[in-house]
């Protein structure tokens, strides 16, 4: 890997008053701009590893490098939670204000930063979520979906490298999940920015860089969507489906259609289905 | 019936009275409070009246908004109402009856008082968003930071609850009816039934609430909340002309009642 930005060695975690390890010996590299998708069943050790990568948890052996940072060293504690910004599942339980714009400009408060500053990046934020015309509202008015994205403003504004969530998506509608998702996947693709978005839903992974599996405290798979999908026996012994589209790619190709892999995404799977018909016929 | 209540609601406008500082809005009020007690004759309380209704007029709350804020107060006002025509001594109004035009007089005094005094305070809270607010109350009390009282923690509290109110009254709803499919029955039965009914909607309650302290300490450090200490503010509070005048204006205010005391007016 050339240039990672998220090191974990060999980490182990046990809960304090637990007999079971949560983490047994990850080991893990994440590229610098890259989106990362976690799947992994409840209990799989999915929400410990990202509380992991913001020192909300220590490693009990092994360490953890943010930026080239030990999590470990309390006196960087602050340092680490700078560059990782990390969403939670409950919108609710993260919305510190009752005005929108007075949320997001909570963090870069905490960091000390100049008022005019603070303006500036609360702007920002709010525009890159998408939420600059909801800047005035009381945040329990909005929608989950909103809200959620009031949330990733929040720690968008603290300028960030690293924007880690953690089922950001799990009590959101369909609609606010697509919300949630899409802009994830443009702080990515468009700010350069690194994403860890931890999930249960297949489909929110699709169009991610890297998918990690985890299962019982441990990284069981690791590879392009394409490649993690296409290993039914995987997917189903960690109780994963695999989204729609990579089963109806896996039937026609069993039925001896020249399909590829990779493209999971609906328009992208309708597109080379037509193509194959096409060359067929 | 629980989205009615307005306590620590604020409404937000522009008008003369919403721009002031909130330290200033903070300090008039306790003016006020004091001025208030100072009112012993009907010109007084005529004064205070018409200051109030001036206040009201100027921060454009329309008057039913302020009578909803006292609604709920309804039972203490009634009751001290009652107390005070029935027990003060004077020249009975007709031959023989224990009320007295004394009485009637100093009831009517105190009632006027008690919807002056929450008019009073709710007024600020109406005008004044929860963060300037709090933010207000911090900078005022930051003196008493020497003697080690944690003022910060303190208003950073009072800001979360205002924050959570909403919230936990729609949790609130939300157990009601979940208990109420169940067959729970909150509108029947005497006083004490229906306190003990209310028993399965505040354990979950509570639980929850404590679930909810939980998760937003831990999402308040990822977002570098560490206390007070170097914190700074997007929204900087500013003492202008206005602010220069209304603080001269509640001085001038109280003086004068203190005067109408003292002259036994």
């Amino acid at each position: 890997m050339l240039n990672p930005v998220i090191v974990f060695e060999n980490v182990h975690y046990t809960y304090p008053g637990d007999e079971l390890e949560s983490l047994c010996g990850v080991d893990l590299a994440i590229e610098r701009g890259s989106f990362v998708a976690v799947l992994g069943r409840n209990g799989s050790g999915k929400s410990t590893l990202a509380k992991h990568m913001n020192a909300i948890l220590v490693p009990t052996s092994g360490r953890v490098l943010i930026d080239g940072i030990d999590t470990a060293d309390e006196a960087k504690v602050l340092e680490v939670r700078r560059r990782v910004g990390m969403v939670f599942q409950n919108p609710d339980n993260q919305i510190v204000a009752n005005v929108v714009e007075d949320d997001v400009a909570f963090a870069p408060e905490n960091l000390g930063v100049e008022p005019t500053e603070i303006r500036r990046r609360v702007d920002a934020a709010l525009a890159l979520t998408g939420m600059s015309e909801y800047s005035m509202h009381a945040p329990h008015l909005l929608s989950g979906g909103q809200k959620q994205r009031v949330a990733i403003a929040g720690v968008i504004a603290m300028e960030p490298e690293i924007l880690v969530l953690d089922e950001p998506t799990a009590m959101l509608d369909p609609l606010g999940r697509k919300e949630v998702v899409d802009t994830a996947y443009a702080l990515c693709k468009a700010r350069g920015m690194t994403v860890v978005l931890i999930t249960h839903h297949m489909d929110e992974c699709v169009d991610a860089d890297r998918l990690l599996v985890m299962s019982n405290g441990s990284i069981a798979a690791d590879g392009s969507p394409a490649a993690v999908f296409s290993d039914q026996a995987l997917m189903e012994r960690e109780g994963l489906g695999v989204p729609e589209t990579a089963r109806l790619l896996q039937a026609l190709r069993a039925s001896g259609m020249a399909l590829p892999e990779d493209r999971l995404d609906t328009e992208g799977c309708a597109e080379a289905i037509a193509q194959a018909i096409r060359t067929e016929a | 019936m629980l989205k009615d209540i307005t306590l620590g609601q604020y409404f937000p406008g522009d008008s003369v009275v919403h721009r002031l500082d909130a330290r200033t809005k903070l300090v008039l009020v306790i003016v006020y409070i004091v001025a208030l007690f100072q009112a012993q004759s009907w010109l007084g309380f005529g004064l205070v009246t018409l200051v109030t209704a001036g206040c009201v007029a100027a921060s454009r709350i329309p008057p039913k908004t302020m009578f909803k804020g006292v609604k709920p107060m309804l039972f203490i006002i009634v009751l001290t109402a009652m107390l005070n025509i029935f027990y003060t001594s004077g020249t009975p109004v007709l031959p023989g009856w224990i009320i007295t035009w004394e009485g009637i007089s100093r009831a009517c005094q105190m009632v006027l008082r008690i919807v002056l005094l929450i008019s009073g305070t709710f007024l600020l809270t109406y005008t004044t968003s929860p963060i300037a607010l709090t933010d207000g109350l911090e900078m005022l009390l930051n003196p008493l930071r020497r003697l080690h009282v944690p003022v910060h923690e303190m208003t950073m509290m009072m800001s979360m609850a205002l924050r959570f109110i909403p919230t936990l009254i729609e949790e609130t709803d939300k157990i009601m009816s979940a208990q109420k499919a169940r067959g729970a029955d909150f509108e029947t039965g005497g006083l004490v039934q229906r306190a003990k009914a209310l028993l399965p909607i505040l354990v979950p309650l509570f639980v929850s609430a404590f679930r909810r302290a939980d998760e937003l300490a831990v999402a308040m450090e990822s977002r570098c909340y560490h206390g007070g200490e170097g914190r700074t503010r997007m929204k900087q509070l500013r003492m202008g002309r206005a602010d220069h005048i209304a603080l001269f204006l509640g001085a001038a205010f109280l003086a004068a009642m203190i005067a109408l005391k003292r002259l036994g007016l």
